[in-house]
């Protein structure tokens, strides 16, 4: 992978506008700047889908059959104290909202605090994932593997495509050899691998 | 003392090759995935517990106890290495530790924190291997209102204290409650939310939660707003004379002590865990500092690494004394950590002692050896974390997503599993973006049904009469316990922010 000493190259994720990239990070330690106001429309969303989940709750714990053996507390109750609590905390999230009270995001190493959200990342990774999981009884634990780690390193931003794509097989195939062969993990070796006996899991 | 005989016996059984050599790979793994930035000690058990599934359970304890406590000390490496600070329970370390490195004192910052985490984590063992055997005894009289009370309890604390938002904290909670009832009802074998799938009858696994949560979701988040450029490690100087001076020993020692002192009580208790302790720590050590000392506060100052490091270390024992007496999680990781009892028919609460001790005592004396390894292993190892720190990042978050993956197609070899993963995962994605914490849904989804078991079974046995739950005096003194904790939280929250 990287040379020691040498600091790894700047990664850039496609689609994301370089010119955004923000201070050096020795200035991370101070507090962060007051959150920006196109971000209120999600948080409103959510807050939104938490009280409907709560109503939808409320609704259908009244459809859970109760039988008749049960002298207290049912099926149901639990379930409804639960969708109150989902409504309560979802209609005060929404008034927060509305009053511009948004949520405090926790920081992290690897986060950049001044970039917009590359929402593009997300919709590729989320698509990789779900290749990746349709793959695995197609073609084999290995290579769904090496589908998925590839994908979301290259989208992520290493370059070139191709040792990242030859990382992620390795990476299948040890995973596969360890987990699938020494530990006897059931992971499918897929029809390529399949007669190789320390593959099998 | 029959405790201390089964200590020894716990002893005789770790000090088997085998078993030292799982315990070796525990504190090593655990220390390189606490190193790399970003993965906090829950997510690193999330992780790491499909390595666990085809191990017996023993060894899988043995691991798992590495884990945990190579998690911590890996925590700190990073906080004061990495220009950025990490997670919140060594975010105070990041404070004092960082600026010590930057003024070309991190080996000093790094030998306190490790040397601090040892003697903390040590004495913070010793005092989890004489109570729990006296907690255990004790919570055996505990009836259902009890435990309903201390559940109820570990709800309010987890959920609401810990976040910086009160109803953020509360949704959260709430929805892991909710996916915690997805499934058949245990009491009555009703069918609940299962919306007819059959795959939901058996409820959702908590470790898909957990890994889609802290793993994938966290993934997506960096992901989404990933600090590019080069990744800025402070250098810090070789040789083991650099360590620590005379000097800085006896700076140390006295935080050390009082962060074992702290961090042990406040772990025990469900006040918000290893948090709340290490900052207790530097909010004391700063206050007897004196005052040529305080004005070194907030520009590098070794007491403000050495006391909250220990504070920490012992904290994270002190949860362990919750957990395997009464079998309550008072924080996320130790949440996760319930879990892998689990996946191994192990269900820890009072009972665990007499049912388990073999296995009970093998953790506990695993405990003591993991943390001789991990100061032994630390710092002549620390130019390999730092370049552990130094992974790309696009690689280190792709392999986050492949070891989850992994982890939860490897509960029952179903593709679905993974596809409930990336669901998860999506939700945990806003649930960051937005400031909804996440560990409150864990929680949730762990004790919820736990709770919700206990409350009725509390009013079967009443025949609905509610004052029953509060009939015992333990009962009513948890009630009246939330109130102060409530009242505490609140004003520690002022200050942290007072002094932010």
């Amino acid at each position: 992978m990287t040379p020691d000493g040498a600091a790894p190259e700047a990664p850039i994720a496609p689609g994301a506008p370089t010119d955004e990239a923000g201070p050096p990070p020795s200035d991370a330690l101070e507090p962060r700047a007051a959150q920006k106001p196109r971000r209120r429309w999600g948080e409103l969303v959510l807050a939104l889908a938490t009280t409907a989940l709560g109503t939808y709750v409320l609704v259908a714990a009244g459809s859970i059959t109760v039988p008749g053996s049960t002298n207290t507390l049912g099926p149901r109750a639990f379930p409804y104290l639960v969708g109150g609590m989902l409504v309560v905390a979802g209609v005060v999230l929404v008034v927060l909202v509305l009053s511009g009270r948004g949520g405090e995001e926790e920081g992290g190493e690897d986060v950049d605090p001044n970039v917009r959200t590359d929402w593009l990342t997300v919709v590729l990774i989320v698509a990789i994932l779900v290749v990746h999981v349709f793959a695995i009884n197609v073609i084999g634990w290995p290579f769904a593997a090496a589908i998925l780690f590839a994908g979301a390193a290259v989208v992520l931003g290493a370059r070139p495509w191709w040792r990242a794509a030859v990382a992620g097989l390795v990476l299948g195939l040890i995973i596969q050899v360890i987990f699938g062969g020494l530990l006897g993990l059931s992971l499918p070796a897929g029809p390529l691998l399949e007669g190789v006996p320390f593959l099998r899991g | 003392m029959d405790n201390f005989s089964a200590l020894l016996d716990g002893f005789s059984t770790v000090l088997h090759p085998t078993y030292l050599l799982w315990a070796l790979f525990g504190v090593f793994i655990g220390t390189a995935v606490g190193v790399l930035p970003g993965i906090g000690p829950a997510m690193t058990i999330a992780l790491l517990l499909p390595l666990t599934y085809s191990l017996e359970p023993t060894a899988a304890i043995i691991v798992f106890a590495g884990i945990y406590y190579g998690g911590m000390y890996g925590g700190s490496t990073t906080s004061i290495l990495l220009n950025t600070p990490g997670e919140s329970a060594s975010i105070v370390t990041a404070i004092e530790g960082n600026k010590m490195a930057r003024a070309g004192r991190g080996a000093a910052a790094l030998a306190t924190a490790a040397i601090g985490s040892f003697v903390a984590g040590t004495l913070a063992t010793v005092a989890l291997t004489f109570l729990a055997p006296v907690i255990a005894r004790w919570a055996v009289q505990l009836g259902e209102p009890d435990y309903f009370a201390l559940m109820v309890v570990a709800f309010i604390t987890v959920g609401a204290l810990l976040g910086s938002s009160v109803p953020r904290g509360l949704a959260a909670l709430s929805l892991g409650l909710f996916l915690g009832l997805v499934g058949t009802d245990t009491l009555t074998g009703q069918q609940r939310f299962t919306f007819g799938v059959p795959n939901l009858a058996d409820g959702i696994d908590v470790v898909i939660v957990a890994v889609g949560l802290f793993a994938v979701g966290e993934a997506l988040y960096v992901g989404s707003r990933m600090r590019h450029g080069p990744i800025k490690v402070i250098p810090i100087e070789k040789g083991w004379r650099s360590w620590m001076k005379p000097d800085d020993w006896r700076r140390s020692w006295k935080p050390w002590l009082r962060g074992a002192a702290i961090g042990f009580p406040v772990g025990t208790i469900p006040a918000g865990g290893a948090d709340v302790a290490t900052f207790l720590s530097y909010a004391s050590e700063r206050r007897l500092a004196g005052k040529e000392r305080r004005k070194q506060f907030g520009k590098g100052a070794i007491e403000g690494v050495a006391g909250p490091e220990a504070a920490n270390n012992a904290a994270s024992a002190g949860v362990l004394v919750p957990l395997l007496t009464l079998g309550l999680p008072t924080t996320a990781t130790a949440a996760i950590i319930i879990v892998a009892f689990q996946s191994y028919g192990i269900q820890p609460g009072p009972l665990l002692l007499q049912n388990e001790s073999t296995l009970v005592w093998a953790l506990i004396a695993s405990l003591y050896i993991g943390n001789v390894m991990l100061v032994v292993l630390n710092l002549p190892l620390v130019g390999m974390w730092v370049r552990v720190l130094r992974i790309p990042r696009h690689y280190l978050y792709a392999g986050i997503i492949l070891f989850g993956a992994l982890g939860s197609y490897a509960l029952n070899f179903s593709p679905v599993d993974v596809l409930l993963l990336v669901l998860i995962g999506l939700a945990g994605f806003f649930m960051r973006r937005y400031g909804y914490p996440v560990a409150p849904l864990v929680v949730g989804m762990i004790l919820g049904p736990m709770a919700e078991d206990r409350l009725r079974r509390s009013l079967a046995i009443s025949q609905g009469d509610l004052s029953y739950l509060v009939s015992s005096p333990f009962a009513a003194s948890a009630y009246v316990a939330i109130v102060v904790l409530l009242a505490l939280g609140i004003w520690l929250k002022r200050r942290e922010r007072a002094q932010a």
